[in-house]
């Protein structure tokens, strides 16, 4: 028995061993910014810097709030995200429900057609959408910038869900529907429950992605009052010969923070409903 | 019973969308309103911003009223605040008020809004290479439907020339760049080399790869920092029947004469060549005004000396090409702002401007009468430049040089990083250059 | 009641089907359209419909070229696929091990390079990873006594350099998918299994991954088009304008780009991204059977 024990001890030791490092090495790049971050004033890179900082200071993070409009990014990136994933979400979950539960002709077609169109670079289509939204004067709109955003991640949210809905079984639903439950209820009331894992990780990939995308962003959003987070810091720092490191790697990572709070929050919740249930399939 | 399920479940679902749609509309207005709190001058959403156009209309005929001029640029934000403010200032009479606003990709940005009277920009600033291309999309107004030129009698005949495209001037010069031998005083020795070969020489003997400290360093496999051996061994990129020069004799004889340097040069990276000269690891870099404020923060002693005084074995001297940065007016402004404009393009020529750029960010005003000011006489840096300017060949500014930067460069790296011959490299890269200007029309 | 059977679905699918063909189908068909015109720079509000001219340009960028970054793409792809899928796979597993109690904190911590921006990624693994001089690597090749190296200089250094970049930044993703999916897996299996003396591989073949094969399926497909499509982690790490490190390493979007984009010939590079839409479309074929399995 006690054996046991040590053993399973020694393997969970290894374990975080081997995960310590593996986010070490993941998170070189990360600490390298965040070093040069902290690092004062210098202006550039050095070849004398290590990986951890030398000397700490927070000027540089100071400087991002002071000189550029930073809360104001931040809410409007708020407001992109949610917004996205309020509209993206919304649609892919009846969508891929329907997929999912509807037997008809042509179904595998239609998915299959998603997918292909989803194959189309998108940067591609920025033209397209540039007059599409001058006619709809969806320019400079961050109502605009939502629709080409659900719209972008709307067919991998949809084949994402699916593929989490096909593995409820069917007998649950079709319990509560001699119960008397209409499809609207089943929906809110069975599936979304027991597909929160799912719905939660779809999510995070639009909110991440929404966070992150920058060109549609500095393209039609024309002020820098309206820019997302990743649009401002793109505009501002993005060619070699106008960036200030120091500040730069300084707002790359409070870009990068809020997700990582967000991601470490909703973490509890993606336990499924199915194991804490005790359904077998 | 189901039927009447499924259309209750298609109302709620429009309910949804409508409310959506609801809540984001009223997002972007509120945003709108704060936003124009926030800055009564810039105009940009939709509904305001057609107001603020009428309105515009009809200030041209009353002079009292504000004119809010909106010019985006890609260049540093210290230089265009100096430009803004300075403007403002002296337009406040006349209630112009100029912004300037930072466009990263201005091409690209340009060919969507060049023509967006509602979104775009009034104006732009910009280096004068990419004018024939945007002369030709015609979203430029030529400036002299706006402004009287020859008033501006003052400007460098060289940097009017570069806001010339086929015998149109779609631009105003502000100031211009050129490349500049940049050295730190307390590691060079002895005297300065007079000709390349015996700068040349120099670097071979204070040049220690493997320690990483090195004599000269310079971005060696970019179009922009190889032209100085380009023009001066009487190659060319493009000429202005756009014909590609890359596997003329004379251009490849500077290639291979470039790549002799470029293996003492470090990698050639703009991160890196800068860093090592901050750093006191490179003694002189090839570089323009635009290290400077890196370099003072790094309290390295600089010297400066023009790439001109440095004399290739033909006997010509080093020709960087210059780049001048102006301010051009889109076709679209001219209706509505025509006075106003004018009124900008007129305070941006002025000498005080142009001590003022010399002053704050080491530019090399086109106005020649700023030079007279003792400080910008004294300014070791603008000096060399407007010294280079004799013979300093200014950036081609016909469209097809747009196709020319990307086979340049590769065909440099080719020669420099991965060591292919000069010879099959220009013709292969020859060929590219000649394919990308033909796919353009 | 059977008519309205068919209906109901569709009656789901309507506003995705609106939000797809608004911003995913117009493009394409206008990009269809600009194709058929000359539309240039000297032609840029008066252009005009002149037919198939661009399409017979565009298949003579078919050249040894493109046939070279075809193969390149595939063999990318194809790599960086299977890399993923099976590294996210054990790291997923590890982290759910019962009784790992750091896990959460592991997991967001992994996923920091999901969390920056990707021009923001790449700059710092070209400057601060791969560069010359200052680079991580080549710092830690001279303490080591060896030489500096650049990574970026030749194609198959390039390429792996491109690789690891791109795992890096897509890991994250995918251990987020198999450890999502892996929530759905019903313990009782593996309490089971372990009475019968099952170890950790028969655990995991046949059980773990028969169960999630079907949940992260559509996730593996699309990350194979987001990979075959990958244009940034090449472009800006290699090929920049004004800092090109000398690889000749192209895939078919960076190809198409150096060859038809940079032209500002937008009639023609319509027409270059029309047929390179058709060739995923054929290569996708191949997937299809995947797919089929599938729905």
């Amino acid at each position: 028995m006690s054996t046991k024990k040590i053993k399973k001890r020694i393997g969970l030791f290894t374990l975080n061993v081997f995960f310590i490092i593996i986010c070490f090495v993941g998170l070189v790049p990360i600490l390298y910014a965040f070093t040069l971050s902290v690092s004062g004033d210098g202006g550039a890179l050095t070849s004398k810097m290590s990986i951890l900082p030398t000397s700490f200071t927070l000027k540089n993070y100071a400087a991002v709030f002071r000189e550029k409009p930073f809360l104001l990014w931040f809410k409007n990136s708020m407001v992109l995200s949610i917004g996205t994933m309020i509209i993206a979400m919304g649609f892919a979950i009846i969508a891929a429900y329907a997929f999912s539960r509807f037997q008809f002709r042509g179904k595998r077609k239609v998915l299959l057609l998603l997918l292909l169109l989803n194959a189309f670079p998108q940067i591609l289509s920025m033209f397209a959408i540039f007059r599409l939204f001058k006619t709809l004067n969806l320019i400079n709109s961050q109502m605009g910038l939502i629709l080409i955003y659900a719209g972008s991640m709307c067919i991998f949210s949809i084949w994402n869900m699916k593929g989490y809905f096909d593995t409820i079984p069917i007998e649950i639903e079709e319990a509560s529907k001699i119960d008397g439950a209409s499809n609207g209820q089943l929906l809110t009331k069975i599936i979304l429950p027991l597909a929160l894992p799912a719905i939660i990780v779809t999510s995070v990939m639009v909110l991440i992605f929404v966070w992150n995308e920058y060109l549609f962003a500095t393209t039609f959003l024309l002020n820098d009052k309206s820019y997302s987070l990743a649009g401002g810091l793109y505009q501002l720092q993005a060619d070699d010969y106008t960036r200030s490191w120091p500040m730069f790697t300084a707002a790359a990572i409070m870009v990068s923070t809020p997700i990582l709070v967000i991601f470490f929050a909703i973490q509890k919740y993606m336990v499924s409903g199915l194991t804490a249930g005790g359904v077998k399939g | 019973m189901k039927k009447r399920r499924s259309f209750a479940l298609c109302l709620v679902l429009i309910l949804i969308v409508g409310s959506l749609a609801g809540c984001g509309k009223k997002n972007s207005n509120k945003d709108t309103s704060s936003n124009s709190k926030d800055n009564a001058v810039e105009a940009t959403t939709d509904d305001t911003s057609t107001d603020q156009t009428k309105e515009a209309d009809e200030q041209t005929t009353e002079e009292t009223k504000p004119v809010s001029i909106t010019v985006w640029h890609d260049g540093n934000e210290a230089i265009m605040q100096t430009i803004q403010d300075y403007i403002n200032n002296k337009l406040v009479e006349d209630k112009i008020t100029v912004t300037f606003e930072k466009k990263t990709g201005l091409t690209d940005q340009l060919k969507l809004y060049g023509n967006d009277s509602n979104n775009g920009p009034d104006m732009y600033f910009y280096a004068h290479d990419s004018l024939g291309m945007f002369a030709e999309m015609g979203i430029l107004s030529p400036v002299t439907d706006v402004v009287d030129t020859s008033a501006m009698s003052d400007l460098l005949p060289m940097t009017v020339d570069a806001c010339t495209y086929k015998d149109t001037q779609y631009m105003i010069p502000v100031y211009f760049e050129t490349l500049l031998f940049m050295y730190n005083k307390d590691l060079w020795e002895g005297d300065m080399p007079t000709t390349t070969d015996a700068l040349y020489d120099y670097m071979v003997a204070h040049t220690d790869t493997k320690a990483g400290t090195y004599a000269v360093v310079n971005q060696h496999s970019t179009a922009y920092n190889v032209a100085p051996y380009i023009n001066g061994f009487g190659g060319y990129i493009i000429d202005k029947d756009a014909k590609a020069g890359l596997n003329e004799q004379a251009t490849k004889d500077a290639i291979t004469y470039n790549k002799k340097f470029a293996d003492l040069e470090a990698d050639g990276d703009y991160n890196t060549v800068t860093t090592l000269f901050n750093e006191s690891k490179a003694a002189a870099i090839i570089g323009g005004p635009w290290l400077v404020s890196g370099i003072n923060d790094a309290g390295i002693n600089l010297g400066i000396k023009s790439l001109a005084s440095f004399t290739l074995p033909n006997g010509n001297a080093l020709a960087p090409y210059s780049g001048v940065q102006g301010i051009g007016v889109l076709k679209h402004a001219v209706d509505s702002k025509k006075e106003a404009l004018a009124k900008v393009l007129t305070a941006i020529t002025d000498m005080d401007l142009g001590i003022a750029l010399a002053k704050t960010a080491n530019c090399a005003p086109s106005n020649t009468t700023s030079y007279d000011d003792a400080e910008v006489a004294a300014n070791e840096m603008v000096v060399a430049m407007k010294e280079t300017a004799a013979t300093a060949v200014p950036m081609p500014n016909i469209p097809e040089m747009s196709a020319m930067w990307g086979p340049t460069e590769s065909l440099l790296a080719a020669v420099n990083k991965s060591g292919e011959d000069v010879n099959k490299a220009a013709d292969t890269y020859q060929e590219n250059a000649i394919t990308a200007i033909k796919d353009m029309q | 009641m059977k008519s309205k059977k068919k209906i109901t679905p569709w009656i789901y699918f309507t506003p995705a089907l609106i939000l797809i063909s608004v911003i995913i189908v117009f493009p394409i068909l206008y990009t269809g359209y600009i194709s058929l015109t000359n539309m240039n720079v000297f032609h840029w509000f008066d252009y005009k419909i002149i037919g198939f001219d661009n399409y017979q340009r565009a298949l003579l960028k078919i050249d040894s070229g493109f046939i070279k970054a075809v193969f390149t793409t595939f063999i990318w792809t194809a790599l960086n696929m299977v890399i993923q899928v099976v590294v996210a796979y054990l790291i997923a597993v590890g982290l759910n091990t019962p009784g790992l109690k750091l896990s959460r904190l592991y997991k967001t911590l992994l996923m920091f390079p999901w969390a920056m921006p990707a021009y923001v990624s790449i700059l710092l693994w070209r400057v601060g990873i791969y560069n010359t001089e200052f680079g991580l690597l080549n710092k830690i090749f001279v303490s080591l006594g060896l030489g500096k190296m650049n990574f970026l200089s030749e194609n198959v250094p390039a390429f792996i350099a491109c690789m690891v970049l791109n795992l890096w930044m897509a890991l994250p993703f995918m251990i987020m998918m198999i450890d999502g999916a892996l929530q759905s897996v019903d313990r009782c299996y593996y309490e089971s299994a372990t009475l019968d003396g099952a170890g950790f591989l028969v655990k995991n073949i046949y059980i773990t991954i028969p169960s999630i094969k079907q949940i992260i399926a559509p996730a593996v497909i699309m990350t194979t088009f987001t990979t075959f499509k990958q244009f940034d982690i090449i472009y800006l790490l290699t090929l920049q304008k004004g800092s090109l490190t000398g690889s000749t390493l192209q895939t078919i979007i960076t190809y198409a780009h150096q060859n038809a984009f940079v032209s500002n010939n937008y009639g023609l590079s319509s027409a270059v991204s029309i047929i390179i839409f058709l060739i995923i479309i054929v290569c996708s074929l191949g997937t299809n059977r995947g797919v089929k399995e599938e729905v």
